[in-house]
């Protein structure tokens, strides 16, 4: 799980000096409600999720094999007063990407979503390693 | 009849060496190439046709073949650039990359099906060509295609 310590690591510095902190936690559900709901302007990172594929099949079964590894992270703030720095915090977990290294691959992403006057930020992050 | 599946790995197999003696598919003193993706063995006859007044269809008779051995790989570091010094074969001292640079004879065994005993192989000699690695950010391993260029005839054995 090297690659959510790398994220969670980027972010907690990289976001200390903003309004949103960052937890080690696992956005688990409590009482029917996701942490990052119930502990708004916190952000929680999921564990990673892995496909191996094969990117050359070799006749000695020496086959070279890629991973692809999908990380989601969450965040939500109040949707009314949202915190005057939410640019800044969107654009630094989308950078956090840059923090992987020996990724061909290193995307991010953000969805959002409302539910009832909260916001809630969906972040994804996707890397292909060989 | 008995078809040759080389799913298990390591049947589909080649060896090369600066000797016949070191390219031996059940030895270990040759560069059995490592990460083969795959692998054609061309015999490729030449035809010269001719007609007669009393044919009404061509002649045939073939020619020398052409013998030729490709295949690609996956780079491997020592496979390619050989282990420097300290074998006692010079292919795998300088590697693929060196034998052709150098223009060396190779000695080789393709093995169809491994190298255990009664296991059909083809030898023979020729020159490695072809070399080309390529590498790009969708397919971030380096690979190369290598061609042996065939001198003579091959011979088929079994490995005994």
């Amino acid at each position: 799980m090297a690659i959510r310590s790398d994220l969670l690591t980027d972010l907690t510095t990289n976001l200390s000096s903003t309004s949103v902190s960052v937890s080690t936690q696992v956005p688990y559900t409590s009482g029917d409600i996701p942490l990052y709901v119930k502990n708004m302007k916190k952000m929680y990172v999921d564990e990673e999720q892995q496909d191996i594929t094969e990117l050359y099949n070799c006749l000695d079964n020496n086959d070279v094999l890629q991973t692809e590894t999908i990380v989601n992270a969450f965040v939500c703030v109040d949707a009314k007063t949202q915190p005057t720095d939410i640019d800044t915090v969107v654009s630094t977990c989308l950078n956090a990407k840059n923090s992987i290294a020996n990724a061909i691959i290193r995307e991010s992403s953000v969805e959002n979503e409302y539910q009832d006057d909260k916001i809630i930020y969906t972040f994804e992050y996707r890397f292909i390693t060989v | 009849m008995a078809i040759i599946n080389v799913s298990a790995g390591n049947e589909a197999r080649i060896t090369l060496g600066d000797s016949a003696a070191n390219a031996n598919i059940a030895g270990s003193d040759g560069l059995s190439i490592p990460s083969m993706q795959d692998i054609t063995i061309n015999n490729s006859t030449g035809v010269f046709r001719f007609k007669t007044l009393d044919n009404t269809a061509e002649s045939a008779v073939t020619t020398p073949a052409t013998n030729q051995i490709t295949l690609n790989v996956v780079v491997d570091e020592a496979a390619f650039f050989g282990t420097g010094a300290g074998s006692i074969d010079n292919v795998v001292d300088n590697g693929l990359f060196g034998v052709s640079k150098n223009k060396t004879r190779v000695f080789f065994n393709a093995g169809f099906q491994g190298n255990d005993s009664g296991s059909k192989f083809l030898s023979g000699s020729g020159f490695i060509s072809g070399l080309a690695p390529t590498v790009n950010m969708d397919s971030p391993v380096w690979v190369t295609p290598v061609t042996i260029e065939v001198d003579g005839d091959y011979t088929e054995s079994a490995v005994s």
